[in-house]
């Protein structure tokens, strides 16, 4: 059994790690949850976005905030762009996964033309640097990450809770026939919608940039913990999202430290599995 | 007049077509539309509110040609409705759903009052404001549905139904509730197969039919008819 430094020191970077997933499932459960699309894509866009990141800071010597001015509103445009594909060919639930299965795979195809299959990385200072909280570490990185995410969970969650934009998204993903019966035209908020969830892929992109190695095949790395997430955290919710990245992110830590990291998609499946058995209240 | 419905032809997928139906509604009126299940009732009034697409025929409202109005514009012009199920957002609040009321900016604009106005016709939505509206019963859901038009400060409610599905001793209080409605303003087109109810409260009346409007007029004068009297009053 591991030192309580060790498990304490596990669990940390657990949750920090976790989110990351958050980040990623955010956007996904936002267009899954508000307008039934499963965008597979996501984790494409989050990956050509940390590409071009990474380009932008070893070639041109762009700080990572500059890249990420430029890449969050043309992540923006692009998932928009995609909301008017599925609008002007009326895709469906099932469809979308589909069709941005096959994006994903192009744009997983572009980034290999372009960058190659070689590993890249973004070496910068910020990699390094940690806080020292007692006998713990915390990487300074990963905290910015997750208070970008924690930042934006609870902004989106305000927005759908508060605003009368939200409050039409939520009634709209119930019944969009009886919402735009009171005036809510679904596909003027689902276009800012999408956008805004390709956006948070943008800036999930900016810190897997900074804190992964990147190769293309890593799009798929993450979609099978990144979809526990967001059912975990329910659909359409992104505050459910960070905390479900998060339990899931210290739990497979907490398994690599104390069994091996073999047990760590193990670990979060389960939690998957006995979540959704549970089926708890206050989920 | 400010509905005025002429030789309108609505059909779409499985839903009952209807025929050519023409009637109108005049400000201050509540006019019923009686007919047996499957007869076009609520297809006609969900083309009414927009949810359909009109084939053939003239829709307008207040003069307004509404044919080639979009779905989520119908409510700026003045049109509410009350659908069949009722069909609240369930998993949002009471008072989530009576905001969704008020959705668009000149109805929201007078949010704060129109809340006050349905809180006051209906006091228990106040005490569950904060529920899923999921949660609550079917009459207390129901009351949700109205308040909801309410809220978007309509100058027609369109009712489908509205005592579909709930005790006879609330069915009462909903009708009481339509005069109401009316009495504040709003005129009322009620579609409805509890036909001595809805014939009871309205100013006049029409049958509909296979899709096609059979009669019309006062509810006392249809009354009289043996076709009505035989098969919507069973004597």
């Amino acid at each position: 059994m591991p030192s309580a430094t060790l498990l304490g020191q596990a669990l940390i970077s657990g949750v920090l790690a976790g989110g990351m997933y958050g980040l990623l499932a955010m956007g996904l459960s936002l267009s899954w949850g508000l307008l039934r699309l499963v965008n597979l894509s996501h984790f494409a866009l989050a990956f050509l976005s940390a590409y071009i990141v990474y380009e932008l800071g070893t070639k041109y010597g762009v700080a990572p905030w500059w890249s990420a001015a430029m890449v969050v509103p043309l992540m923006f445009a692009v998932g928009a762009s995609q909301y008017w594909l599925f609008d002007r060919f009326r895709v469906n639930e099932l469809a979308s996964l589909l069709i941005t299965f096959s994006f994903a795979v192009i744009v997983e195809a572009g980034i290999q033309i372009y960058w190659t299959a070689d590993y890249r990385r973004f070496e910068t200072h910020y990699a390094t640097e940690s806080i020292k909280a007692g006998p713990f570490f915390i990487p300074v990185l990963d905290l910015t990450m997750c208070i970008v995410a924690s930042v934006l969970a609870w902004g989106t969650w305000m927005w759908l809770r508060k605003t009368y934009v939200g409050k039409g998204l939520r009634a709209a993903a119930e019944d969009a026939d009886i919402a735009a019966a009171y005036g809510v035209d679904h596909r003027k908020l689902a276009y800012i919608l999408s956008g805004i969830g390709a956006a948070y892929a943008g800036i999930a992109g900016t810190f897997i940039a900074l804190i992964a190695t990147l190769a293309p095949a890593q799009i798929w790395a993450w979609l099978g913990v990144v979809f526990a997430v967001v059912i975990i955290g329910r659909l359409g919710n992104p505050m459910g999202a960070l905390l479900a990245g998060m339990l899931i992110g210290a739990s497979e830590s907490l398994a690599m430290a104390v069994l091996s990291p073999a047990w760590a998609p193990v670990v979060s499946f389960s939690v998957l599995i006995v979540i959704l058995l549970w089926d708890p209240e206050w989920l | 007049m400010l509905l005025e419905v002429r030789d309108l032809h609505i059909g779409y997928g499985d839903a009952p077509a209807v025929w050519g139906a023409s009637l109108d509604v005049d400000a201050g009126e509540i006019v019923s539309v009686i007919g047996p299940n499957g007869a076009g009732k609520t297809t006609l009034i969900n083309a009414i509110a927009g949810l359909l697409r009109v084939r053939q025929g003239e829709l307008r409202f207040d003069g307004a040609d509404m044919r080639h109005v979009k779905a989520h514009e119908f409510c700026a012009h003045g049109i509410a409705l009350v659908p069949e199920g009722r069909r609240l957002f369930v998993k949002m609040s009471v008072e989530e759903n009576l905001e969704l009321g008020c959705y668009l900016p000149a109805a929201r604009a007078a949010r704060a009052e129109s809340l006050e106005r349905v809180y006051g016709l209906f006091p228990i939505l106040r005490q569950k404001r904060l529920q899923p509206a999921g949660e609550l019963s079917g009459g207390q859901q129901q009351m949700v549905a109205i308040g909801r038009a309410l809220m978007a400060r309509p100058r027609i409610v369109l009712f489908d139904e509205p005592s579909l599905g709930l005790a006879p001793a609330i069915v009462d209080d909903m009708f009481d509730i339509i005069v109401r409605v009316r009495d504040s303003g709003a005129a009322v087109l009620l579609v409805e197969q509890n036909v001595l109810k809805a014939l009871g409260v309205a100013d006049r009346a029409y049958v509909l039919e296979q899709g096609r409007i059979m009669a019309h007029g006062v509810p006392d004068e249809l009354m009289t008819q043996p076709h009505i009297r035989e098969a919507y009053l069973g004597v």
